[in-house]
């Protein structure tokens, strides 16, 4: 017992710089060493979701990003800003984008430029619209004007072409089309708007905030005043989640781009936010973390993927193909991508559900967010204990 | 090596610069801590020059002759006479101007901040959940109304709204702590995968 | 005089900010807000910038020149932003210029690692400091722990309840006191406000 004292009382007075070593390596080790693991969705973050997909195909709706942060928060914000973006060019939805901080500008244009890489389709003013930089002075005549009409509020966008003239015009006039505002933000997330627009012209807003600001955030949450809420890095983990599940899933034989049917319909790749599929367990499957390299059908599957490929590409497929438990695996890692079109090829990388990196960090993140929960709460504890021993020694003398 | 390399080591630099305050103070975090203030401030400088001063002063009043913008400007000049010790009260008008927009926030923070809110909390109660929100609603806002001693049942059932803080700073520094791992996270991630892992590319292939 | 006029801009101005809400009047909407208040306060809008400029220069000018402690440093915060300044104002600010280049790769690094070692004092203080000396600092440290399970893939391993009972927490009592604290601090702030409008708080006008 005076040895288990000792040992608490070393421990009370241990320097802070080890500490310092114990949460650095916590953090390290997680993210040198990647494993799979599931974050749980919650409603907040669904609700975003599910708005957003519902302007799936639109020519009449679009979402307003709002990147109203400065470097400081990245962290938790650019993974959720991404994950926004990528959402919205797997599912050919309008993005417009804006910062009122001179620090938030450069940040959209990486968002964008990272996202795009993926999506060689995607055009600046066709797809998306980057308004830039807008003064804190003009706060107010934007957020106001843009119920009335986009291309006056803000005239050009932040290549120095006039709004009212871009092919992403179409269709949208002001707030009854661009119905949704997203803000991200370390600080008053969504202030302007709620004040301004949403009273005045019903605008629906949703906030990305840090986790430092989400339990504030609530009241406007139960209220309705923001239809949803993603708060920090698990937010922005979840909504990975569910654009890796609903977004970028394409089922084997489905075209990778929309396309029209023969009524003329719009349709868009990619399924709609469904609860049920979110419990099975299949989509352990969809949102690995670690790299994959397998593509595996049953023997539909690959009769209907095979369908989507030239003829050529249809023989090679059947020659590397390799049966195990009654499915058909292909390892992309040992073919030569230049052996196949590039049709193909991004189908077969599909069908991996390989996912980027840069649209994986913040569930990477999430990994070593949980060592570092832990040691935390490992501290408290212990911190905790050897108090209430120091107390009671004390009380004894 | 490639120049995204150099420019992540710079970065990596700067950023180790920063870390090495948490062994102790020294001369490395000094100049990086002032140098963070010089470059932001040279950065809002030229944005504000090209985006607002430009747009909204030079090309209105001498490309577009709109000269009854001097006026404005010369009132935005008096903001820099807040240093003269005898012309400060000059900066007042400037001041002044920007206050104006504080009598619409009466109308529309009462909106936003308190009606709706007050809506929301005077729904019927038709379960536990928000028999509990409208009793921690009230005996909150009762916990900070100091015109009346909270003795008797009045303060116990007062004392109420302390449990629900508590419960509610509990949440939110739960929260907290996940944010400040994240940018820690955030800073590591790069650390690792943009300098350490790209320079052991480059090094050893 | 000095005083007077200023406020009268401020209750005279508040009022029709006011009436700005209610009314459609073109007169309101048109006229002031769009001739008269927009143009005249983008105008004054980048002037307010150079008072943070001048105000911090002049500190770091009297520290170089009382050689107060640590006034060699102040040479950096001039380099910092007089290199910054002219490669924005010379060089131009598209991206790959020097400017873009300084802000991407000193002032993002350095603005986000001192945010970060926040988490370094957080865990020291969760060791040190955060102690459960009270039943109301129990049931926080409590709730705090259940969140913090939570929200990681593992809490979910320990229990499959605790992300409901984390979301349960932050659904009715969080909401219950930041409703209640929210609805103490907006009728503060339009008290406040309104007293702005009517000219009895007058400390944002400074001292004499």
């Amino acid at each position: 017992m005076a040895e288990k004292k000792s040992f608490f009382e070393w421990m009370q007075n241990l320097d802070r710089r080890w500490i310092y070593l114990i949460v650095a390596l916590a953090i390290i080790i997680p993210l040198l060493i990647p494993y799979n693991s599931d974050n749980v969705t919650t409603p907040p973050t669904e609700n975003v979701y599910q708005m957003i997909d519902s302007f799936a195909g639109r020519e009449d709706r679009a979402v307003l990003l709002s990147f109203y942060h400065d470097s400081s928060v990245m962290p938790e914000l650019y993974p959720m800003e991404i994950a926004i973006m990528r959402h919205c060019f797997e599912r050919n939805i309008k993005v417009f984008c804006l910062s009122f901080l001179p620090t938030g500008a450069p940040i959209i244009d990486m968002a964008i430029n990272t996202v795009k890489e993926d999506y060689p389709n995607i055009k600046s003013g066709v797809d998306y619209c980057n308004f830039g930089y807008i003064p804190a002075a003009l706060i107010l005549p934007t957020v106001i004007g843009m119920g009335d009409n986009i291309a006056t509020a803000v005239p050009t966008d932040a290549e120095g072409r006039k709004t009212e003239n871009l092919p992403i015009m179409k269709g949208i006039t002001n707030y009854n089309e661009m119905n949704l505002v997203v803000e991200f933000s370390g600080s008053t997330a969504g202030a302007y708007w709620l004040v301004y627009a949403r009273p005045k012209f019903g605008t629906n807003i949703a906030v990305g905030v840090t986790a430092v600001m989400a339990a504030d955030e609530y009241p406007y949450l139960q209220t309705g005043q923001f239809i949803g809420l993603l708060c920090g890095l698990k937010g922005a983990a979840e909504y990975e989640k569910l654009v890796d599940v609903f977004a970028a899933y394409r089922a084997p034989g489905e075209p990778l781009e929309p396309y029209f049917d023969e009524e003329g319909n719009k349709i868009v790749p990619g399924r709609s936010f469904s609860k049920d599929i979110l419990n099975q367990p299949e989509i352990k499957d969809l949102i690995k973390i670690t790299p994959q390299t397998e593509a595996k059908f049953t023997p539909e599957e690959f009769e209907l993927f095979l369908q989507t490929c030239p003829e050529k590409d249809q023989q090679l497929l059947h020659q590397v193909k390799q049966s195990v438990d009654g499915k058909f695996v292909i390892d992309i890692a040992k073919l030569d991508k230049n052996q196949f079109s590039s049709l193909t090829w991004e189908g077969l990388n599909r069908m991996t559900h390989n996912t980027p990196y840069k649209f994986k960090v913040a569930r990477v993140g999430m990994n070593a967010q949980s060592v570092a929960h832990i040691m935390i709460i490992v501290f408290i504890i212990l911190g905790n204990i050897g108090y209430f021993l120091q107390k009671a020694q004390t009380g004894k003398k | 090596m490639t120049f995204d390399l150099f420019s992540n080591l710079v970065a990596a630099f700067f950023t180790l610069c920063i870390f090495s305050f948490l062994y102790k103070d020294n001369p490395f975090y000094q100049m990086s801590e002032q140098l963070l203030v010089g470059v932001s401030l040279g950065y809002s400088l030229v944005l504000t020059y090209e985006r607002v001063f430009i747009p909204y002063f030079y090309q209105p009043i001498f490309l577009k002759h709109e000269w009854i913008l001097i006026i404005p400007s010369i009132i935005g000049i008096f903001y820099l006479f807040r240093f003269s010790p005898k012309l400060s009260w000059l900066s007042r008008y400037p001041i002044a101007f920007s206050m104006m927009s504080v009598g619409a926030s009466v109308a529309l923070s009462m909106h936003t901040s308190i009606l709706v809110q007050m809506r929301q909390a005077m729904v019927p109660i038709e379960n536990i959940n928000l028999a509990l929100i409208f009793i921690g609603t009230i005996t909150v806002l009762l916990y900070f109304f100091f015109s009346k001693a909270h003795t008797g049942i009045y303060g116990q059932f007062v004392n109420v709204g302390k449990w629900f803080m508590m419960i509610g700073f509990g949440a939110s520094f739960g929260l907290t702590v996940m944010a400040r791992i994240s940018l820690l996270i955030g800073r590591i991630q790069f650390l690792v995968n943009d300098v350490f892992l790209a320079l052991k590319q480059a090094l050893f292939g | 005089m000095k005083k007077t006029i200023p406020l009268l801009i401020v209750i005279i101005g508040g009022v029709i900010w006011l009436a700005w809400v209610f009314v459609p009047h073109r007169l309101i909407q048109d006229v002031f807000y769009g001739e008269f208040y927009l143009p005249w306060a983008r105008a004054m809008a980048p002037f307010a910038m150079l008072l943070g400029v001048i105000s911090l220069s002049m500190m770091h000018y009297g520290k170089i020149k009382r050689k107060a402690p640590k006034w060699q440093y102040s040479f950096f915060f001039f380099a910092g932003f007089i290199v910054t300044s002219l490669a924005g104002f010379i060089g131009g600010t598209q991206k790959g210029g020097l400017y873009m280049w300084i802000f991407e790769n000193m002032q993002m690094p350095m603005s986000a690692t001192m945010f970060s070692l926040l988490a370094f004092y957080m865990a020291s203080a969760a060791y040190k400091a955060f102690r459960a000396r009270s039943p109301e600092a129990t049931v926080l440290l409590i709730a705090a722990i259940v969140v913090m399970l939570a929200q990681v893939p593992f809490g979910v391993k320990i229990s499959k309840y605790i992300p409901d009972i984390s979301q349960w927490i932050l659904d009715v009592p969080n909401l219950a006191s930041k409703r209640g604290i929210l609805l103490g601090v907006g009728l503060g702030s339009v008290a406040t406000a309104l007293k702005i409008m009517l000219g009895i708080e007058r400390s944002y006008l400074g001292g004499d």
